[in-house]
């Protein structure tokens, strides 16, 4: 029953062709078009490439929705460019492991739509509730890199200033992915359509940028969609799994019993939030994210709802705390990626880049945690 | 790019035509979908509606998300705990890649008894979407597939040829 509710359902449609939206954007080269543009903006900064690498993982994060697609594929543009430019390969490598964890957080995300189905909650009040946190997300790392290269500036020489012809030719070059983006997500926010239906407008506009850029062709349709095909089956797999799994959690009455466990040891809101995320946070650094969502949505969820809180807050406080789990060991499969781009700069050194953005990451959370505003401000105001 | 080239994915026993067929299966039925409800967008923005488009967006998503399922299993590329695995040694690791396989088949033949229970319990009677009264047999039969043929897949490829 629950295979062939799943398969059928209509929101379902939101994640194959928000993939395929990806895939064919892959196509069209725009991941080197974002950092491209970002670089030509503040390359000249001290940090400036590693600000434009964050910029660009933002901009890639909202065609992509995958943590390790957007550390992939910017890595592959940014990292030779930052070595190149002798930028310290604890700061590179750094900077890109922790910037792709913005493709989960920024609008359309692959794990807000998982959680939106598995939760049964309004993926386009998900997206809309992420944009907030997703900016702020990006704030912190800049903010982070600046702080760096302030305390110690040779870990990222300032380059040459472009000029500003090359600075419209950059912007121009991803002014139709950028239109195309904004259609799709203020579409979605405004109303215009419904997510399913975004999806598919984006994944023709896709096809239609890529063949505007002269880059669509049988065999780039064809990657595009068995890629497509086997991604969205494997997340397929995982959701009527967690499906199956809520109903058993729900029937052994594990979420109550939790809920009671921690108001036993005390009903403060803040305690019962920091506990759990310690507890997201230990998982994540030795569960996959999916693998996170899907064990602690049936449980922690009800909590949430018992002590008055939102479940979009919780959608975006969980993917949140999967992303800290993409950047932490032992998993922290952001690092790996990064190594296996960058072989001669070894996992702990990597690590150790990645540490401020760690920091700058808690200090998020802790944002999330104590003003839930940031994530409803937005859908509220619009009135979702 | 394996279903691209048209080659076997490595370990697995399975021909291209499989990969093939899965592949247009569920590559049609996507950018059906998407073509369907681009044009429902658009339809309902310049006053000609298009009914029903969400159960052909329904219906295609089904097909496309069963041609799917299946595809990541064929590939092996199913969600698992790479810690665990990442760090065995050869010989417990033909241990535990025989153990995931055997839950692999348990979880997909459970999944496949579910969809066949539930289509039998349902044979008697007729099932039809609301608008365009499309039937809905055939598509819990399709659904039965990934379940039905994961199994085996997921028997026969998803072991080492070593093991086998």
């Amino acid at each position: 029953m629950i295979l062939f509710e799943t398969q059928s359902r209509y929101e379902l449609g939101v994640l194959t062709l928000f993939l395929l939206m990806a895939h064919v954007c892959f196509a069209a080269d725009a991941s080197r078009d974002f950092f491209d543009a970002a670089a030509r903006m503040f390359g000249h900064r001290r940090g400036g490439l590693a600000l434009a690498s964050i910029g660009g993982c933002a901009g890639f994060g909202t065609i992509s929705g995958s943590s390790l697609a957007t550390a992939a594929t910017i890595g592959l543009v940014a990292l030779p460019e930052m070595r190149r430019r002798r930028y310290s390969d604890a700061l590179a490598t750094g900077t890109i492991a922790a910037g792709g964890t913005l493709g989960q957080m920024v609008p359309p995300s692959a794990a807000l739509i998982v959680f939106g189905i598995i939760a049964e909650q309004s993926i386009g009040k998900l997206f809309t509730a992420a944009i907030v946190p997703a900016i702020t997300q990006t704030l912190l790392y800049c903010a982070a890199i600046v702080a760096l290269c302030r305390f110690r500036p040779k870990l990222a020489p300032p380059t040459a200033r472009a000029t500003w012809a090359e600075r419209r030719t950059a912007l121009i070059r991803i002014a139709d992915i950028g239109l195309l983006v904004l259609l799709v997500i203020g579409g979605i926010a405004m109303g215009w359509f419904s997510p399913p239906e975004a999806a598919s407008v984006g994944a023709i506009g896709a096809l239609l940028l890529c063949a505007w850029r002269r880059r669509l062709n049988w065999q780039a349709l064809r990657n595009a969609l068995s890629e497509t095909l086997r991604t969205s089956g494997m997340i397929y797999v995982v959701v009527v799994g967690a499906l199956i799994f809520s109903v058993f959690i729900s029937l052994t009455g594990l979420a109550e019993q939790v809920a009671h466990l921690l108001g036993a040891v005390s009903d403060n809101q803040i305690f019962t939030l920091m506990t759990m995320a310690a507890l997201l946070l230990v998982l994540g650094s030795v569960l996959d994210g999916l693998a996170l969502m899907l064990l602690t949505t049936p449980i922690l969820l009800p909590i949430i709802e018992s002590i008055g809180l939102s479940p979009i807050w919780f959608g975006i406080f969980l993917v949140r705390a999967m992303e800290i789990g993409f950047v932490h060991p032992p998993i922290g499969m952001n690092l790996f990626v990064i190594h296996d781009i960058a072989k001669d700069v070894s996992l702990s050194r990597i690590f150790k880049g990645v540490l401020p953005f760690l920091a700058a990451d808690f200090v998020h959370l802790l944002l999330l945690i104590l003003l839930p505003a940031t994530v409803m401000w937005l859908p509220d105001l619009l009135g979702q | 790019m394996m279903i691209a080239s048209g080659k076997n994915e490595p370990g697995t026993v399975f021909p291209p035509k499989v990969w093939n067929w899965l592949f247009n299966l569920g590559g049609i039925a996507l950018l059906f979908a998407m073509a369907v409800d681009t044009l429902a967008v658009a339809g309902r923005h310049i006053g000609i509606p298009l009914p029903g488009s969400i159960e052909l967006v329904q219906a295609a998503i089904l097909v496309a998300s069963s041609a799917a399922m299946l595809s990541a299993t064929l590939a092996d590329k199913h969600a698992r705990v790479r810690l665990v695995m990442n760090r065995m040694k050869d010989g417990p690791l033909v241990v535990l890649k025989r153990v995931q396989a055997v839950f692999s088949v348990l979880f997909f033949c459970a999944l496949a008894t579910g969809s066949i229970w539930i289509f039998l319990d349902l044979w008697g009677g007729y099932e039809e979407s609301e608008v365009l009264r499309i039937p809905i047999a055939p598509l819990r039969i399709v659904c039965i597939g990934p379940g039905t043929d994961s199994g085996p897949v997921a028997c026969t490829d998803k072991i080492p040829r070593d093991i086998v």
